[in-house]
């Protein structure tokens, strides 16, 4: 559920971008902090060790501007991929109103592409909630390696109903990553008009 | 369970505000905040004499991380919770406490505030505010968005994302 501060007239969301180690999602923000204009940003948190490998989160607020006398604002957080931080990662999830799940195109990951989304709908599960239940977007990253997988091998493991938009990337260029994060903006405003 | 959203309005709100305040001059301290444990400013007051605070959203976001970390702590420990937790520096201070389950109050104060007043004042003043997220809890107010903030929105999506 959105966090709606009434005295200043503001509405604010939580994103997280989910998936396995190495997969881009810190990579995503970095892009997005790059390309947005100061004044519409806040500073970028981010606590990783010393090699740069998310040890708790990312951080990233962005400001959508004001709509209907709201200020309506984005904070856009990164969960750590590596599979031993999942206490970590499943405090993350608290509140979460909309999730980026980052896969990997590499042959390698595609197990752990499916052992992450299995990993992220138990993490819901503790907090009562199915990925049914929130907005979800599928955003297939490194689709510049050579042996890339077909999209629609990730897709067949990772979300295999097909229920969740799927946008292809190469993150480090920017490439799939704004296209990413308008459509789970999108579809999380769409649930604040709805109810 | 679902996390609620706890929406803070009116008279609440001023109420909140009034809490904040007070907990400033009894204490001493910079600035006090009042968070929902997602990293959102619910309230937030600073004392007139204070310098330009840090950013309150990365504050309220570590601060809320950093809250979750210590109650999972807790729990493998055996323990219900571990109710407040201080950091001192040589110059700056942090007192955070929970106010209900879904809710805390940070207070920032540099070495001029006493520990014992920060700690004594703001247990209270964390009670007070517990009350009064869970009375928010109980009476949510009604957002009345309709189709035209999606609407809207969505060009604002245009212009920050690019079409």
């Amino acid at each position: 559920m959105s966090t709606i501060n009434f005295a200043n007239r503001e509405i604010n969301f939580k994103i997280v971008y989910y998936g396995p180690g190495l997969s881009g999602k810190t990579t995503n923000l970095k892009w997005i902090y790059s390309r947005i204009p100061e004044g519409r940003k806040g500073e970028m948190v981010s606590l990783a060790t010393e090699d740069e490998r998310t040890l708790f989160f990312d951080f990233l607020p962005l400001d959508l501007g004001e709509v209907k006398g709201f200020k309506t604002r984005f904070h856009l957080y990164t969960v750590p991929g590596q599979v031993f931080y999942n206490a970590s990662r499943k405090l993350i999830l608290r509140g979460v109103d909309g999730i980026v799940f980052v896969a990997d195109s590499a042959p390698n990951r595609l197990r752990a592409n499916a052992e992450s989304m299995r990993n992220m709908r138990e993490n819901l599960a503790e907090y009562g909630l199915r990925v049914e239940d929130i907005p979800v977007v599928l955003q297939v990253n490194k689709r510049d390696l050579p042996d890339a997988l077909p999209v629609e091998m990730i897709q067949a493991v990772v979300d295999p109903q097909g229920r969740f938009p799927v946008f292809e990337a190469v993150a480090t260029e920017g490439k799939g990553v704004f296209e990413t994060l308008k459509e789970v903006s999108r579809l999380v405003l769409a649930r604040v008009g709805s109810t | 369970m679902v996390e609620p959203s706890l929406v803070l309005y009116g008279a609440l709100y001023q109420r909140a505000m009034d809490v904040l305040q007070e907990t400033l001059q009894e204490t001493g301290a910079r600035y006090a905040l009042f968070v929902d444990r997602k990293g959102f400013v619910l309230a937030h007051k600073e004392a007139l004499w204070a310098p330009k605070p840090p950013p309150l959203d990365s504050l309220a976001t570590l601060v809320a991380g950093n809250a979750a970390a210590t109650q999972a702590l807790a729990k493998l420990l055996g323990e219900a919770r571990f109710q407040e937790v201080v950091h001192q520096g040589e110059r700056m201070g942090l007192y955070v406490d929970e106010a209900s389950e879904f809710a805390l109050l940070v207070l920032v104060f540099d070495d001029n505030a006493p520990l014992g007043k920060v700690k004594l004042h703001g247990k209270r003043a964390a009670e007070t505010l517990a009350r009064l997220a869970e009375e928010a809890l109980a009476n949510p107010p009604k957002l009345n968005l309709d189709t035209q903030y999606r609407e809207e929105a969505r060009a604002l999506l245009d212009e920050l994302f690019g079409n």
